[in-house]
């Protein structure tokens, strides 16, 4: 407990420190800013114009699949905002700059992640909430006591799947020298986790639940509100697999780092 | 113009793309697998509606236009953007810009090789295994002469638009922002991220003024035999002359402009 509250203090410290530098570039914010919004607009864009010549998907109708979507959006966001360092690994793997993370009295994983807070992510947040509500009153959903509970654990669970799934991606940069590939390519799986995971055929089904499993970032946790009469077993126990998976996604990111040897700069 | 001092670079792009095989093999492991997972989900879109054509596409006709435009996206995009916002972020960029070439050309002939080679590895094997699964729906006639102008005109006219962009940079030291809207922009009016037909009526006419689609709509259209007819194809080809040349025109204006007051920390 001791050294949660110290682990605590120190990621408030450098959290600020990363606001203050960033708050330095303000108009590298407001842009990239502009460039989230246009984002998420031009994906809520393809989604309308696919919606509109055809009515219904998989059995599931317009304000389901937005419910996915917006679903999706929430859950992503905390790796958006907290983990965005990952993508700057392979760089600092390449030209050597990881070094300077192995001399700290501090987790390096740790270190590592809370080095940047990437605010713009909260846009996407935004957009996501809006979905989330404007498709959950449509549906006629309810909301009491139980769904914020059901809430509570379902969101933090498909994030840290989310997060956990770009953990993996990141740590193959200690094993394939100056290959951002593996990460461009499983980040461009996260667009497929708005779109429910019963549309495919067994294998494509299964590889997105077993092997990059987003179906537990959208498809799995809000079968609990659309269709509550029908959940899924495994759902029930997604909390456990998502930390058990967390748990491996960390592991192999300190296994890489622990082989890491340096350029000898 | 001596072409070979430029041919140079263009070789030494393929020579880098090479070098680093494992990225070439993840890369293309991923469009196969994203070329699956398009496949099954336009297949339940289509099972979902109950017809079989929707304005005027068989489920058939759409995974043909969305693998292509796919693979030939993604053979063009070679992150110009990023290149030359780092370079301008390091203050490598001096060390190009007094190089005896001009810069534009430059970057034109440095990134040529990493196209090449995607083109080859990449698009051409692409367009044979559809025309294979397809039993043919893609013929090898005259038109694939006119595809290849097509195309030459398409890369050009992305290039135009990325060097535009890139030269944003100078002034905005935003990279990533600057980058992923013109990503958006780009990859949803020109048709990579749905058919463009699918779009409203109003909005296609629209669109259809536009260079972006100039860029994949319009090769791949003739590629597959959906533009049809000499005269056609050539009023086809003559709308992207043009747009080649308004895009060249203002992107090298305007890095004419930019470059009289670009400040570079370092190098």
């Amino acid at each position: 407990m001791k050294k949660f509250k110290f682990y605590m203090r120190i990621y408030i410290k450098i959290l600020v420190q990363d606001i203050k530098s960033k708050m330095s570039y303000r108009e590298d914010f407001f842009i990239s800013v502009i460039g989230i919004i246009f984002t998420n607009l031009a994906g809520f864009i393809s989604f309308g114009i696919i919606f509109e010549n055809f009515p219904s998907l998989g059995g599931w109708n317009y304000y389901e699949m937005l419910f996915f979507y917006g679903f999706s959006l929430v859950a992503i966001t905390p790796m958006q905002c907290l983990f965005d360092n990952n993508w700057n690994l392979r760089g600092y793997i390449y030209t050597g700059d990881f070094i300077k993370y192995c001399f700290r009295p501090l987790n390096l994983f740790f270190y590592y992640i809370s080095e940047i807070f990437d605010i713009k992510g909260l846009g996407q947040l935004v957009f996501g909430v809006i979905m989330l509500q404007y498709s959950w009153i449509h549906l006629e959903l309810g909301f009491d006591f139980i769904t914020v509970i059901e809430l509570l654990i379902c969101l933090p669970t498909a994030s840290l799947f989310m997060i956990a799934i770009m953990n993996l991606a990141a740590a193959t940069n200690f094993f394939i020298l100056n290959s951002g590939y593996v990460m461009v390519t499983v980040f461009k799986f996260t667009d497929y986790v708005r779109y429910p995971n019963n549309i495919y055929n067994n294998v494509i089904k299964n590889f997105f639940r077993y092997i990059v499993p987003i179906a537990f970032v959208s498809y799995f946790p809000s079968r609990v509100f659309l269709t509550p009469d029908d959940i899924p077993p495994i759902v029930y126990v997604s909390p456990i697999l998502g930390m058990l998976f967390f748990y491996i996604s960390y592991r192999a990111w300190m296994f890489g780092a622990s082989r890491y040897a340096g350029t000898g700069s | 113009m001596n072409l070979r001092k430029y041919l140079v670079l263009t070789r030494a792009g393929i020579v880098e793309k090479l070098y680093y095989k494992a990225s070439l093999y993840i890369n293309l492991l991923g469009n196969v697998i994203f070329l699956i997972i398009a496949y099954y989900l336009w297949k339940a879109i289509y099972l979902s509606s109950g017809t079989t054509v929707i304005k005027g596409l068989s489920f058939e006709d759409t995974m043909i236009y969305v693998v292509l435009a796919v693979a030939m996206y993604n053979f063009m995009e070679v992150f110009l953007v990023w290149e030359i916002g780092r370079n301008i972020q390091s203050g490598k960029i001096i060390l190009d810009i007094i190089k005896p070439i001009k810069f534009p050309l430059y970057m034109f002939f440095q990134t040529s090789g990493e196209v090449v080679s995607n083109f080859v590895a990449a698009f051409i094997p692409t367009v044979i295994i559809v025309s294979v699964i397809t039993h043919g729906r893609i013929e090898f006639g005259l038109h694939i002469l006119f595809f290849l102008i097509s195309m030459v005109l398409g890369v050009l006219i992305n290039y135009n638009i990325n060097f535009f962009i890139g030269t944003v940079c100078l002034y905005t030291e935003s990279i990533w922002g600057i980058n992923i809207m013109k990503n958006v922009i780009v990859s949803l009016l020109s048709g990579v991220t749905i058919p463009l037909t699918f779009f409203p009526d109003s909005l296609y006419k629209i669109i259809s003024l536009l260079p972006f689609q100039a860029i994949c709509n319009i090769p791949l259209n003739i590629l597959i035999g959906e533009t049809e007819g000499i005269y056609a194809i050539l009023v086809k080809i003559a709308f992207q002359f043009l747009w080649f040349l308004i895009t060249m025109f203002f992107s090298s204006w305007f890095w004419n402009k930019s470059i009289k007051v670009i400040t570079v920390n370092g190098g």
